[in-house]
């Protein structure tokens, strides 16, 4: 492991910040660490670089426990949401700061600078000053500058964040080859789980101060672990079911009596479980094989251009969220919602899985 | 087209400045009334001569030595002070920073009997001193001593000021970029809160220059340019004061436009 993260707890005052974190990185990873605003990831990469001492819990760096350590002992490069640059310093100097502080040569220093400030192509912004780029030029040179030391560790905590769409979506891409070409281990930080999918090997998703699920974006997309997993990566649309039979496992929502395949937990007959949908694996129209129907009527349809939002509210009361990319029915039209019996995901009230 | 073009005009000519141009003008005019007044009746006194007779010529000698020591001194721990102050948070820090603005409140003199009781000839601080030869009162030391103490709040509040609108995560990337906290604090935040720091030792200096009330109670001698001051008026009147003021007027702009000028501070907002 390059990084290693054993139960790391922190609390501000009274507030607990983190609760018993653990993860890892492996040497060359490229790791997202996502999860909405306020939910401890900042308080994460300032504990991993250093500066926080976290009020429990280990920070290894390649195998070394560097938790007591000030942040200029740890080789961890980090870049903000909002410019660090130094503005009395040129793009050069900036990228040069963090080989100043050890004992390098001035001339190969500046073969370092230069073969950096080529990786983030603005070689020829060198005698710039920050205040004299871009958004995203700015970006680039804070990268260049955490990467010319070569850390262990790059803990990039919502870069992009500040950017607008189409920068971001640019400057994303040149993270990842950026990431490609140095082979640097890499902390992605991120509420956006769009970038992180799309970015990471791996996901380490947090929710309240905690890890709610680590795993590889795919699986957890369609096998989340929890309902909080569920609806933050990507939309979920949910519904009630009771259990009917305990082993095999037996559901009933509605009037359909659906047998699950994969189950993890036997609960009782009797008890209440949600199932979470994503909403892109319903349709309007008759099951087909595989699929049951639940019947309700349309309550709001929303044109979001590529596609339409359609909401049904069943018999049963539940709001169901369907993804449609034909015509959408009319409001208040009768109709019926297909559902893929392989998609659903069944949870128990403490927000275990217990089948699918 | 007219309506932008308009608008453009009026950019041009800022009349939205207008009004507070106008407020700040009545000001400036009540600033330079008494200066207008006070230099006119010039001609009417022999300026050179007075001011090359011994007291004036010491006096001026004894301003140009304490002031920049008072600055100095004040500058060496202000900084740090107000560093930490911008920086941290802790128990009593309230306290610490009423006991800054302290001596910008109490009235000069009171401040210089407050010293007296403290490092008075007297007290064991003071005779303790005086006995290895270092007197705490009527000396440049005393000087020295009432000049800190009324003047250093400027710089400590200018600089903090400073360093509380440095974003901190520019030190923290100073520090993962191997660099400790001392190396951090040369190479990041002095020269960003520079200008706050100049602006404040120019506050200092000048407010040091001009220090009467607490400089008369500790070290009535030797004299300082605006204690010799006083001891002209009782003698001779506002036209007896001229001399020396107007030696004051020069040498503290003198100091203060070199120091903008090392500084390089903007005296317009740059665009």
């Amino acid at each position: 492991m390059t990084l290693d993260v054993e139960s790391l707890s922190h609390q501000y005052g009274t507030e607990r910040a983190l609760n018993d974190v653990s993860f890892g990185l492996e040497s060359g990873e490229l790791v997202a660490l996502v999860g909405p605003s306020g939910c401890g990831k900042t308080t994460l990469v300032q504990a991993i670089a250093g500066h926080i001492s976290p009020t429990s819990g280990r920070v290894r760096l390649r195998g070394e426990d560097v938790t007591d350590q000030p942040p200029e002992a740890r080789r961890v490069g980090l870049v903000f949401q909002q410019s660090t640059l130094y503005p009395h310093m040129t793009v050069g100097e900036n990228v040069a700061y963090g080989l100043t502080a050890g004992d390098i040569d001035p001339d190969e220093r500046e073969a370092i600078v230069a073969e950096y400030l080529d990786l983030v192509d603005l070689a020829d912004q060198r005698e710039a000053y920050p205040g004299e780029l871009s958004g995203g030029q700015g970006r680039r040179v804070e990268l260049a500058r955490a990467l010319a030391p070569q850390p262990d560790v790059l803990l990039l905590d919502e870069p992009l964040s500040a950017l607008d769409r189409s920068l971001r979506l640019g400057l994303r891409e040149e993270i990842a080859r950026i990431q490609r070409e140095t082979g640097v281990t890499t902390l992605f930080v991120t509420h956006d789980q769009e970038e992180a999918m799309s970015l990471a090997d791996r996901l380490v998703v947090m929710n309240e101060g905690s890890v709610a699920a680590v795993g590889q974006p795919r699986e957890l997309y369609e096998s989340p672990p929890t309902p909080f997993v569920a609806s933050f990566l990507g939309r979920s649309t949910g519904l009630t079911a009771t259990v009917v039979d305990s082993d095999p496992l037996r559901i009933v929502i509605g009037e359909h009596e659906i047998p699950i395949q994969d189950t993890l937990q036997t609960p009782p007959a009797g008890t209440t479980l949600r199932g979470h949908l994503r909403p892109q694996s319903l349709s309007i129209g008759s099951p087909r094989e595989g699929e049951f129907g639940l019947s309700g009527t349309v309550r709001r349809v929303r044109d979001l251009g590529r596609r339409y939002d359609v909401t049904v509210r069943t018999e049963t009361g539940t709001e169901l969220l369907v993804e449609q990319h034909a015509r959408p029915p009319a409001v208040d039209e009768s109709v019926t919602v297909a559902v893929p019996k392989s998609a659903l995901q069944l949870f128990d009230q403490t927000d275990d899985t217990v089948g699918r | 087209m007219s309506l932008a073009r308009g608008w453009i005009g009026g950019q041009h000519r800022r009349p939205e400045l207008l009004v507070p141009a106008l407020l700040g003008g009545l000001l400036l005019l009540y600033f330079a009334l008494p200066f207008v007044t006070f230099l006119a009746r010039v001609g009417s006194t022999p300026i050179l001569e007075q001011l090359s007779t011994p007291g004036a010529q010491g006096a001026i000698r004894h301003s140009l030595v304490t002031a920049p020591v008072s600055t100095a001194i004040a500058t060496g721990f202000g900084v740090p002070l107000a560093y930490v102050l911008a920086r941290r948070s802790f128990p009593g820090k309230r306290l610490v920073e009423a006991l800054v603005v302290l001596p910008l409140v109490v009235p000069p003199v009171v401040g210089g009997a407050m010293l007296l009781t403290a490092v008075g000839r007297f007290t064991p601080l003071g005779s303790a001193a005086a006995a290895v030869g270092l007197p705490l009162t009527g000396s440049l030391i005393g000087v020295v001593l009432a000049q800190t103490f009324v003047a250093a709040p400027f710089v400590i509040i200018t600089a903090r000021a400073g360093f509380g609108a440095i974003d901190e995560r520019l030190e923290q990337a100073s520090r993962s970029l191997g660099y400790g906290p001392l190396s951090t604090f040369r190479n990041v935040s002095l020269p960003l809160a520079r200008g706050s720091i100049i602006a404040g030792i120019i506050l200092t200096f000048a407010r040091a220059m001009g220090e009467f009330g607490a400089t008369m109670m500790v070290a009535y001698n030797p004299r300082t340019i605006p204690t010799q001051i006083w001891v002209n008026f009782i003698g001779g009147g506002i036209d007896a004061i001229l001399p020396l003021a107007l030696a004051l007027f020069g040498l503290t702009l003198l100091v203060v436009a070199a120091l903008q000028r090392v500084g390089r501070l903007p005296t317009v907002v740059e665009r």
